[in-house]
């Protein structure tokens, strides 16, 4: 059924750091390799290796820069984005065949692809872009936070997290439990104010972004010192003088 | 939004037919409309409403699935669209048997049919006006143009006379449509900071897209050509739709269904041309991961 369930045990989610992400894409690319190897349709590319390439991904990593209002430069930041698994997900309801749902246990937003007739409405009601239809197999494509890896109890312990998580080099990207108090995810999340991506929009998503901390001045201080007169005295300040003149 | 042929031809051919379907019941319950005229629109309309839903699985990508949408009304507006659409044809259907056997008496299931038939056409637009992602759509006008229009354009076939106060009315929503969109899109809550979180206002540029190319995302819900050429489309759309309909029926007669036939497909023409922009208008709200601005 596609009404939305009460998730009231566990809300599995992603916290992430836009502070420590660096845009490398390894989650892209670890996220396409493992979601186009197990049990689903794989995420299909056309035209791979010639012009105007087209291809399913279900994490993007936009480049962003925002400007510091007080020294006018440009800071930039990466921003990885794929399914927020929300509380109140438009993508669901909408669903007319029933393919679309979340997990009651869990709350993960799922696709099941032997339902889906590849409409198209849940990626126009995602106000985030989280679900592409892959043009090759005609089903709609998301992030299932890897269920197939999470769930997986042949995998040691340490292997049980997303893959974007996995391969993550900077340790941008955690998961975890946002409905614990006590979990790692919901005390960072507490602690550095995590905020939730256009909150007007009423999803209620439970993956979390911690925002890059605002630079400090330390560029504007060194370049001011560069080109001042230099504050020194006594035989370094003859030495000055004396390399002015030459 | 992508403006797919398939989906504007289906709103607008399925609007007209279950239109039409409206205005049989309405008349055949008053008596104002021969058995003849009850078949024969009755059969225009149905045939008209499942063109407009054949034309509506082009877009499917996996058609095979698609009998599966009947499953679930009890949240999605597509689900009892579908659902809304199937009764609708069933009780034209039992209507026709009772009308062809001439059992006109009870004209009950003409008038269902057409409550059903309007429903219908409010499930459609429910469709779109449902999605908080897409601003200038969820709006009640929304609704009502897609009602009004279904109305007004079967009007001209059935009753000109009715159809005249009908696109006067049709031409002053037509304009509030189009002012509310205006309006959303100039006072949009949702920006560039709030799509990433930030809870005041900053200067944000993005500096390289996520993908080298086009992707489903950028060709689906990303277009611009029709913010380019609105003013002139709009144009375009209220002479075909309305002016010209108009026109011809304060200068001509109409004393036969032939003319009324071909005002309709003009008006046709122009509310294609609008809802053309209804979709390549509209925008979404995962545009501004990609805005330069």
């Amino acid at each position: 059924m596609t009404n939305l369930p009460k998730c009231e045990n566990k809300k599995l989610g992603l916290l992430i750091d836009l502070d420590i992400c660096v845009g490398c894409h390894a989650c892209v690319v670890s996220c396409k390799e493992w979601n186009s190897s197990g049990d689903t349709k794989q995420l299909s590319d056309i035209n791979a290796h010639q012009k105007e390439p087209i291809g399913t991904f279900l994490n993007h990593v936009h480049s962003f820069e925002k400007e510091n209002k007080e020294n006018n430069e440009s800071e930039p930041f990466y921003f990885p984005k794929s399914c927020l698994h929300c509380e109140d997900a438009p993508c669901v309801t909408v669903c007319p065949t029933g393919a679309s749902y979340k997990r009651p246990e869990d709350g993960i937003v799922l696709v099941n692809e032997e339902d889906c007739m590849g409409c198209g409405l849940c990626a126009w009601a995602c106000p985030y872009g989280a679900r592409e239809l892959d043009l090759l197999s005609g089903v709609m494509k998301k992030c299932t936070l890897c269920v197939d890896r999470i769930d997986n109890h042949d995998l040691p312990e340490e292997d049980r997290v997303p893959a974007c998580v996995k391969s993550c080099p900077t340790g941008a990207r955690s998961f975890g439990d946002f409905n614990d108090p006590n979990s790692k995810v919901s005390k960072i999340a507490k602690e550095r104010e995590g905020v939730d991506l256009m909150p007007e929009m009423k999803t209620k998503p439970v993956n979390k972004y911690l925002l890059p901390r605002i630079k400090s001045n330390f560029d504007k201080e060194f370049n001011e010192e560069e080109n001042s007169d230099l504050n020194v005295s006594g035989f370094l300040s003859w030495v000055d003088k004396a390399l002015d003149k030459l | 939004m992508h403006p797919a042929p398939s989906i504007i031809l289906f709103t607008i051919l399925s609007g007209f037919g279950f239109g039409v379907i409206a205005w049989v019941g309405f008349l055949q319950y008053f008596s104002l409309i021969s058995s003849l005229e009850v078949i024969a629109f009755s059969i225009l309309g149905g045939f008209l409403a499942v063109i407009g839903l054949i034309s509506s699985t082009f877009h499917l990508a996996n058609k095979i699935n698609a009998i599966k949408s009947f499953s679930q009304w009890r949240s999605s507006w597509l689900s009892r669209e579908a659902v809304a659409s199937i009764v609708s044809l069933l009780l034209v259907f039992i209507n026709l048997i009772i009308v062809y056997f001439g059992k006109n008496t009870v004209p009950l299931i003409g008038i269902i049919a057409s409550l059903f038939s309007i429903v219908t056409v409010f499930t459609t637009s429910m469709i779109y006006a449902q999605l908080r992602s897409v601003p200038s759509w969820n709006t009640l006008l929304t609704p009502f143009i897609f009602i009004l229009a279904a109305l007004v354009g079967a009007a001209i076939l059935l009753r000109p006379d009715y159809a005249l106060y009908g696109l006067a009315v049709l031409l002053v929503i037509q304009f509030l449509f189009w002012l509310y969109r205006d309006q959303t899109e100039k006072n949009m809550k949702t920006n560039i900071s709030t799509a990433l979180g930030f809870t005041e206002e900053s200067s944000i540029r993005s500096f390289d897209k996520a993908h080298t190319n086009q992707n489903y995302l950028l060709n689906e819900m990303v277009y611009k050509i029709g913010r380019k050429h609105s003013r002139r489309l709009r144009y375009l759309s209220v002479l075909f739709s309305i002016f010209i309909p108009v026109s011809i029926m304060l200068l001509v007669r109409f004393d036969t269904y032939v003319v009324g036939a071909i005002v309709s497909v003009i008006h046709l023409l122009g509310m294609y041309f609008s809802r053309w922009l209804f979709f390549a208008e509209a925008r979404h709200a995962v545009s501004f991961y990609y805005d330069r601005s």
